[in-house]
């Protein structure tokens, strides 16, 4: 079989340990905290009052203004509290604490839809993904609704990203192999919503179990319209191919170009467990409140999937998965690549949250060593946005960030390559990020400038 | 109820160490690592240059390898800057050193040399990674200016400093025309005579696949610089000898080979991208021939390598890799 690969990027160790463990239920916690920011865009706003019952579905959060998602109540019980807390990078955001009655009751708003896909339109369904607070869920937590409108006219093919390039992570696996077919009916449900024939499944080599699952899915199910191409593409395991830009690169052998959103190429991509929630609102009326989450790491005593109500906190989720081997030093949500370091075992689970990470002293091997940079060349041979990052990270260094921005810093997709090539043991990324924000920060006060000026 | 479930569970720490992504690292790889492999790389053409030339040859490279690491821990020491000498990087320099200088040099040579290379053109550019020259050529060159006498003067290999009359290195015979006295496999395996750790090429080669195999060096600089002395030497072999004679003997004569295989290809003075090391290993190697062919000096290795050193941020500027999604370069530097 043919495999789609990009160009550079690295190989990794993938300790996927956990892809053979099933998905289990976490068992309802006590208390949810519901953070009123889980996607790019404004933040938004409490709509229920200290003392309110809610139930499952209820929307909790509402954003009036600009892009957003809308945040819902993932168990049932009465608001306890709402309070301001400091979440993993640092920003204060309003949290509504809900304490959980234990009677799971739906809101009245989840009703299961009557009739077919072929019936609804394109703003319907648009509507209902935004209704159903779904963002990326693959980490990036874009609210999905944006994605699909500024896609509208524009796009050929729907890709579903089922690579999963982070070491560790084990969820979309998992997701594949138990809920396949809810992955292919969002699929569905997206095709239809942009009027597109070609959707594909994009699975790299290191799931065969849930490309053969898939090719079998597929093989039964009636296509929801005569001419639909929907098939399964099996890519070569190399990070970071999950993201967009590799991926489509790998797949069509186009490149987005720098500054430019996928769907300028006519194409869109959504997450696999994206696109399970889009199914999931679409059919059963039922919107993002829950998500599968990879609690492994070396001091975790039983590492599996775990589907977690949106809210629950991390320390649920540990003492789920058997609590700790020993005391760690390192928690991460997300993968070991790009996931960010949490320093509160009471983090909420978030609709970003696609793992759990618990590592001892022993495994975390950052920091420990570091050397000036040697000019090995390492990270600019693996970059896959064929940057120069020791350029960028000394030009950063010495605060010289508009030749940064003309080496294109801009570019830079934060895969984290360089560092992780890095003999020097030199923070490569960490650095470009401070000169992206800086660039970012220097474009905003020159736009404001500029306006000021028009004024 | 936390409590029940986490019965006999490790205690959260007090405090969680947080750091930015990437939170993993490749296993095994560490500026000391490459440094231990160029060492065992080079260790059986120093083994081989100790059992030709004897005793000395050892003094020399012990002398200019420990007095470099000597002078790396001094002069961290007096700018107050975190120790470095655990990098091996400084070990380095002075075992490079030390195989470039004749087995007969007074026991002060490798010293100064060693002193050269790291106060003046390592440390007082930054250390590591910050030196614009290779130090261990640069100070080669700089005895080369000292003591020109001692520098050039190799006693034969096997002779153990016995009065035997030191015969013309293979270099000096190439220089005047003329094929070397000594047979092309005793070149290839190292019986002439030469500097400590240059003259077995079959050595020097051994390590230079080691290095390859293990991705320390890449083979683009030393194949591409060998290749172009090949090439040039095939075309336009000197006096009345056979072309690939000429070649063979220019290829396993002199520095090119340690030059070629673990100078050029240092880290800090090549450059980074592919066709940049094709470049700079093509213009090493013209660089060779020419000083060769019409220098004043036989050897040209040291000060081709030295010259190609200095372009090397322009090479690199000048073959960026196009960035993903944009559609030409822009200028660069």
């Amino acid at each position: 079989m043919k495999k789609f690969t990009f160009r550079r990027g690295t190989h990794l160790r993938e300790h996927k340990d956990t892809a053979l463990i099933p998905t289990e239920r976490l068992p309802e916690p006590a208390f949810v905290s519901l953070r009123m920011s889980q996607h790019i865009g404004a933040h938004a706003t409490p709509v229920v009052k200290v003392g309110d019952y809610v139930k499952i579905g209820q929307v909790v959060g509402e954003v009036t203004q600009g892009l957003g998602c809308p945040i819902h109540a993932s168990i049932s019980g009465t608001v306890k509290e709402i309070i301001s807390r400091r979440n993993a990078t640092g920003t204060v955001i309003q949290n509504v604490v809900i304490e959980n009655d234990g009677k799971r009751a739906l809101h009245e708003s989840v009703i299961r839809r009557e009739g077919t896909l072929a019936e609804s339109t394109t703003e319907e369904i648009i509507e209902v993904v935004r209704r159903a607070g779904i963002s990326g869920l693959g980490g990036a937590t874009f609210p999905t609704y944006a994605k699909l409108q500024s896609a509208v006219g524009k796009v050929d093919t729907v890709i579903i990203n089922c690579a999963e390039c982070e070491p560790y992570l084990t969820a979309n696996h998992r997701l594949l192999l138990e809920r396949g077919e809810i992955v292919v009916s969002g699929l569905e449900v997206v095709m239809h919503a942009l009027g597109v024939t070609k959707g594909i499944l994009a699975v790299e080599d290191n799931k065969e179990d849930a490309i053969a699952l898939l090719e079998e899915i597929l093989a039964k199910r009636t296509p929801f319209r005569p001419d639909a191409d929907i098939r399964v593409c099996v890519m070569k395991t190399k990070y970071p191919q999950g993201d967009e830009r590799q991926l489509v690169y790998a797949l069509m052998k186009k490149e987005i170009p720098a500054g430019k959103l996928p769907a300028d190429i006519g194409v869109v991509i959504i997450n696999a467990e994206t696109s399970a929630a889009i199914s999931r609102a679409f059919w059963r009326g039922v919107p993002l409140v829950s998500r599968i989450v990879t609690v492994t790491g070396d001091c975790v005593v039983n590492p599996r999937n775990v589907r977690a109500p949106i809210g629950a906190s991390v320390q649920d989720l540990i003492n789920f998965c058997g609590g700790l081997k020993e005391t760690p030093k390192k928690m991460v949500s997300g993968g070991p690549m790009m996931g960010t370091a949490l320093w509160d075992p009471e983090t909420p689970v978030s609709k970003g949250m696609s793992g759990l990470l618990v590592f001892s002293e022993e495994h975390d091997r950052v920091n420990t060593y570091h050397t000036n940079c040697i000019h090995c060349g390492r990270c600019v041979s693996h970059c896959p946005m064929h940057l120069m990052p020791y350029y960028l990270a000394l030009y950063a260094k010495s605060r010289n960030y508009d030749k940064a921005e003309q080496m294109d810093a801009m570019s830079c997709v934060e895969c984290g390559t360089c560092t992780y090539n890095c003999p020097a043991g030199v923070e490569i990324v960490q650095y470009i990020r401070v000169a992206k924000g800086n660039i970012r920060a220097k474009a905003a006060a020159l736009r404001a400038a500029k306006e000021q000026q028009q004024k | 109820m936390d409590e029940q479930l986490n019965r006999g569970s490790a205690p959260m720490p007090e405090v969680l160490t947080v750091t930015p992504s990437p939170h993993v690292r490749r296993k095994g790889l560490k500026t000391s690592v490459i440094m231990i492999d160029v060492i065992i790389a080079l260790l059986p053409a120093t083994v081989w240059g100790v059992i030709a030339f004897g005793f000395s040859a050892a003094l020399v490279v012990a002398l200019a390898t420990v007095s470099a690491v000597f002078f790396e821990w001094m002069m961290r020491k007096l700018m107050k800057r975190p120790m470095t000498i655990s990098d091996c990087s400084a070990a380095v320099t002075g075992l490079l050193l030390g195989l470039n200088l004749s087995p007969s040099v007074p026991w002060y040579v490798p010293i100064v040399g060693s002193a050269f290379a790291i106060i003046v053109v390592k440390q007082l550019f930054g250390g590591i990674g910050r030196n614009i020259m290779n130090p261990a050529l640069a100070a080669r060159v700089f005895l080369m200016m000292c003591w020109p006498a001692a520098m050039s003067d190799y006693p034969a290999a096997f002779t153990y400093g016995a009065d035997a009359v030191a015969g013309a290195t293979p270099l000096v015979a190439l220089k005047g025309s003329a094929l070397p006295d000594a047979s092309l496999l005793d070149l290839f395996l190292g019986k002439t005579g030469g500097c400590i750790g240059e003259i077995s090429t079959l050595l020097l080669l051994v390590g230079g696949v080691y290095l390859i195999v293990r991705r320390v060096i890449a083979w683009q600089i030393p194949v591409c610089m060998l290749g172009t002395v090949a090439v040039l030497t095939l075309l336009f072999p000197q006096g009345d000898v056979g072309a690939l004679q000429y070649m063979t003997a220019s290829l396993c004569s002199g520095g090119l080979m340690i030059g070629a295989i673990y100078m050029a290809t240092d880290y800090v003075t090549s450059p980074v991208t592919t066709l940049g090391r094709v470049i700079y290993g093509v213009g090493c190697g013209l660089l060779v021939v020419f000083i060769r062919f019409f220098g004043g000096y036989p050897e040209g290795t040291s000060f081709a390598i030295l010259i190609m050193n200095s372009l090397v941020w322009y090479l690199d500027m000048l073959t960026r890799p196009k960035v993903y999604g944009k559609n030409r370069k822009k200028g660069g530097a």
